[in-house]
């Protein structure tokens, strides 16, 4: 594949932002082993949420920090869950710049991992661990600033604060929640930057890096199946595992409609036009008002590029289904769980009767789960400093055009969001192959290349020493 | 309604009723299954002489021993697994022994033993052994409205798991154990009880130990057991069917296998979805209808005695015409699933597992049908067939490790135990009997294995019962008082029939 693109952007991009404000470089081959003592540290603190347990990991930061010279506090409404902020101080003439990376990660299946989840085993130029994309690759890397940023003295326009939260994946009331409701005065900031974007190559080479601005919300949806119990030597009409499959097969085949808001049209124009011709007609395509053209594009995405398909809709995965306790008793209910991310102008009541009339089945009952969920907040503006310092380092680094993005994977940005701040979801280098061959966030064989790792480290330091920098 | 009434008439009692209602005047609209049934009764009532019946216990003097001790045995949790079998065998042993009743105990684990008494006859003929297990499938407690191992007497109810599966069978011989002794009945041969454990799921424990290690202890020519019953449709008991031979259960599982990864990206390849689809089409799918000789016997029997506009839903399923069949096929597993089950290897999809975390897609899910196969099915063909229905090559499809059970020997209508059962059900219930084919394995399967003659009974239910969810394995599992006291009197009087002196 050939990109013919990026290089034309890449002279209107480097003229917005003069090399000569950056501070010195770190010298960064020296320091990818202190990058990866602590990376790995990180990573093999068992932080899975349920029960979480973010203390441990909170500890191990404040003694990096505080070793540093750099004062952290440790903050929360849960001893077992607590929450890190630290400051470095700038001279006051902006406001702050708030820096984040949530400790927790999502539960494990043990029995699937090839390298136990909580080793970070090197293996292949890739380290392999539960939380390695999501989101002790931040966690490492707005560390990894904050000391060098005190170490390299860096004269600050504004202060940077640190956050390292809790209960990111599914509790985010002791982490993020808490922060907001009850310390906002230690984490309130002009903007933020946190996980959801992230840098895609494709068959090993870096296309273009995506800003998270904005965010679908999730909303989890229960399906519950009733029938009558019995023995399961006689098959029963009303039999509840054979209805809640058929409604789970049903959900499962359906996609809903295609809808474009501001951030995904502007996504979708833009990568048609630094893409190779064969994929690009793709994301021209589900952008054309003609249905066939449009279904025939979406089909396309489902099967190769499913996280594009993904921000065309609002998304529903079946992902847990249990039902029966015995292999010869017919059980009376049967539950599956549907992970619903619907489009910030979804509107729930709408979808939910959507989904009863996909399941048409009186024996279902479709309802919310009640599962916490997110503010909808304002999405990120385009035509700001950080914006452009983003786009800047996004060529610096990776050499990378930028785009836009809204995130199908919820984030604690949400929270700050509604809270006025400006956030931007930034995130490492990872293969837009590995999520659909089953080595992305959350699946069984969670990696990142280590030496995405360390430009990543590079990536935050770029566009954080633009952003705070004195001028 | 008028089929009760016509079902009543056409089975009244042998002997003297018997042939009082054989002497009705012509002219009866049903006279020719009339003439029938009145041949088949003189036959019967001189298969069992009137006379030798030693006089009975006096049935309602004993109403509240028999419900203390179906309400004691169950009272004891006994849920397989872990079983805890124990509970039930150390009171058993007490009332055999208070009886005067020797018993003995065997167990491959001390916890889950298995409990056999002996009364002797004279040896004249082979033992009789009657048998029912001990523990009880296990329950989903906050589905039951009472506690499931309260026994709470409810509207001439008894409601607790075990009532229909199998305490009933297991009081019911316990008490013709200590009723035969009780009474002094002179025997021409030895009555053996047993109960056994771990009958449901684990019979490494109970009857394939029994039969294994302590065969000498409960060999015997005949066997009583569960798996027959009568069956009453609104309220009236209209037949009685003794399980002479029973379906092989076979559990299948189906795996899907897929990506895992963020649920916020839907994935083509989702295990759950995958799988969700072929347990659809799996339990869509009704296997072909196949007969045997005792179910084909079973459904002419019965449409012989039932109402035309349900007979004529027995009938057209025999039928060789396709359709009618598929017709009367339709309307049975709405209506009478149970029959449905007997027409052919059956599949209940009852376990699905997938997933562990909502917005975590699994890489795998699995779920497990319960398959009762046909005596006669070819398993490795028939899985070949559920790997059609399912067409899914995400999907593996095997069989599970569930332990299954040998075929053995149908038994046989023409047989001592058989004229004996017949007779009781018209003496007591007043209804003809019905060869059946069970849907579901029993501990007969090993002692056919054996050469046994087995016979499976059991008390009167009601057919509504069982799709109303308040069968045997539900979360409603019940049985009627008076029922529970009249299968005492028919398990004493038939046991009585086969092994009293003559």
């Amino acid at each position: 594949m050939t990109f013919a693109r990026p290089a034309i952007l890449l002279i209107s991009l480097t003229s917005i932002t003069a090399f000569a404000q950056a501070p010195t470089q770190p010298d960064w081959a020296k320091l990818q082993d202190e990058t990866m003592q602590h990376y790995q540290a990180v990573l093999r603190i068992d932080t899975r949420n349920p029960p979480g347990n973010e203390t441990v990991l909170a500890e191990y930061l404040k003694r990096v920090l505080d070793k540093e010279g750099i004062p952290a506090q440790i903050v929360g409404s849960d001893p077992k869950r607590s929450n890190v902020v630290a400051r470095l101080k700038g001279n006051g003439k902006k406001r702050p710049l708030l820096i984040m990376g949530h400790s927790d990660v999502v539960t494990v299946d043990e029995a699937k991992w090839k390298f136990p989840p909580f080793s970070a085993t090197r293996d292949g130029g890739y380290i392999y661990g539960r939380g390695t994309v999501d989101d002790k690759d931040n966690l490492t890397a707005s560390l990894m600033t904050m000391l060098l940023l005190k170490r390299q003295n860096v004269a600050l326009d504004r202060d940077v604060i640190f956050l390292s939260e809790a209960g990111e994946e599914g509790s985010s009331g002791i982490g993020i929640g808490y922060m907001v409701k009850d310390q906002f005065p230690l984490i309130d900031a002009e903007y933020c930057l946190a996980e959801g974007g992230g840098v895609v190559r494709i068959g090993g080479e870096v296309k273009y890096a995506t800003v998270q601005t904005l965010e679908k919300i999730p909303r989890g949806i229960e399906l519950v199946a009733r029938g009558i119990s019995g023995h399961g030597s006689v098959p029963l009409k009303s039999n509840a595992i054979v209805h809640l499959a058929g409604a789970v097969a049903k959900v499962g085949d359906w996609r809903p409609e295609v809808r474009f808001n501001e951030t995904t049209g502007t996504y979708f124009r833009k990568l048609a036009a630094i893409s190779p011709p064969d994929v690009a007609r793709y994301y021209r395509d589900v952008l054309s008002t003609d249905p066939n053209v449009r279904k025939a594009a979406d089909d396309w995405l489902f099967e190769n590029e499913p996280r594009h398909s993904s921000m065309l809709r609002t998304s529903v995965s079946p992902n847990i289904f249990t039902g029966g306790y015995r292999s010869n008793v017919i059980p009376s209910e049967a539950k599956a769980t549907l992970d619903v991310r619907a489009l910030p102008d979804e509107d729930p009541a709408k979808f939910l009767e959507q989904v009863r009339r996909v399941v048409n089945d009186p024996a279902v009952e479709v309802r919310f789960t009640g599962q916490n969920e997110r503010p909808a907040g304002r999405d990120a503006r385009l035509d700001n400093e950080v914006y452009k310092a983003l786009e800047a380092a996004g060529t610096r680094v990776y050499n990378a055009t930028t785009l836009p993005t809204m995130s199908t994977g919820a984030t604690d940005m949400a929270q700050l969001r509604a809270k006025g701040v400006q956030c931007f979801g930034i995130g490492s280098a990872t293969d837009f192959e590995d999520p659909p061959k089953g080595f992305g966030a959350h699946s069984d064989q969670e990696r990142i290349l280590e030496n995405e790792l360390h430009r990543f480290v590079r990536y935050n330091w770029d566009i954080i020493t633009n952003i705070v920098g004195a001028k | 309604v008028k089929g009760v009434e016509q079902v009543a008439e056409s089975t009244a009692a042998p002997g003297s009723a018997g042939l009082q209602a054989c002497q009705r005047p012509r002219g009866s609209p049903k006279r020719l299954r009339h003439v029938q049934s009145c041949i088949a009764l003189a036959a019967l009532a001189l298969s069992t002489p009137l006379a030798q019946i030693p006089p009975g216990p006096d049935w309602a003097a004993i109403e509240d021993e028999i419900m203390r001790h179906f309400q004691t045995v169950l009272r004891l949790d006994t849920s397989n697994p872990p079983g805890n079998e124990h509970l039930a065998v150390e009171y058993l042993k007490q009332v055999l022994d208070q009886e005067g009743i020797p018993a003995q105990i065997f167990a491959l684990d001390p916890k889950r033993p298995n409990i056999v008494a002996r009364l002797k006859g004279s040896g004249t003929k082979r033992p009789v052994l009657i048998m029912a297990h001990t523990d009880v499938v296990t329950v989903d407690a906050a589905k039951w409205k009472y506690p499931p191992f309260s026994a709470t007497r409810e509207g001439g109810y008894v409601y607790a798991r075990g009532t229909v599966d199998d305490k009933d069978n297991l009081t019911g011989g316990l008490m013709t154990m200590l009723l035969l002794k009780r009474q002094r009945v002179p025997l021409d041969r030895d009555v053996i009880f047993l109960a056994e454990s771990g009958e449901e799921g684990n019979s490494n424990f109970g009857i394939q130990y029994m039969v294994g290690e302590h065969f000498a202890q409960i060999d015997a020519k005949y066997c009583l057991a569960e798996g027959g019953g009568v069956t009453r449709i609104g309220g009236e008991p209209r037949f009685a069917t003794v399980q002479a031979t029973e379906k092989i259960p076979r559990g299948i599982e189906l795996v899907a296998t897929g990506i895992s990864g963020h649920g916020s990206v839907p994935l083509k390849s989702n295990a759950i979805v995958h799988l969700a689809a072929a347990v659809a089409k799996v339990g869509a799918w009704r296997p072909d209808v196949r007969f045997n000789e005792t179910s084909g016997t079973y459904f002419r029997r019965l449409a012989a005695i039932s109402p035309p506009e349900v007979a004529t839903h027995y009938r057209d399923v025999l039928s060789a015409d396709p359709k009618v069949r598929a017709a009367a096929d339709d309307w049975l597993f709405e209506n009478e699933p149970q029959h449905s089950s007997m027409l052919r290897t059956s599949v209940s999809p009852n376990i699905f597992t997938g997933g562990y975390r909502s917005n975590v897609i699994p890489s795998e899910a699995k779920a497990t049908l319960d398959v009762r196969m046909l005596p006669d099915e070819d398993p490795a063909a028939f899985l070949a067939q559920v790997k059609q229905i399912v067409n899914d090559p995400a999907v593996e499809v095997r069989f599970g490790a569930q332990n299954t059970r040998p075929a053995g020997v149908a038994a046989r209508v023409e047989s001592e135990p058989f004229k004996a059962i017949e007779a009781a059900n018209t003496r007591i219930y007043n209804v003809a009997t019905l060869p059946a084919m069970s849907t579901f394995a029993t501990d007969m399967a090993q002692l056919r294995a054996k050469g046994v003659q087995c016979f499976g009974i059991g008390p009167a239910t009601d057919l509504e019962d069982g799709p109303r969810g308040f069968g045997m394995h539900s979360d409603q599992e019940r049985l009627l008082e008076s029922e529970l006291y009249r299968f005492v009197r028919f398990n004493y009087d038939v046991v009585v029939d086969l092994a009293r002196a003559k």
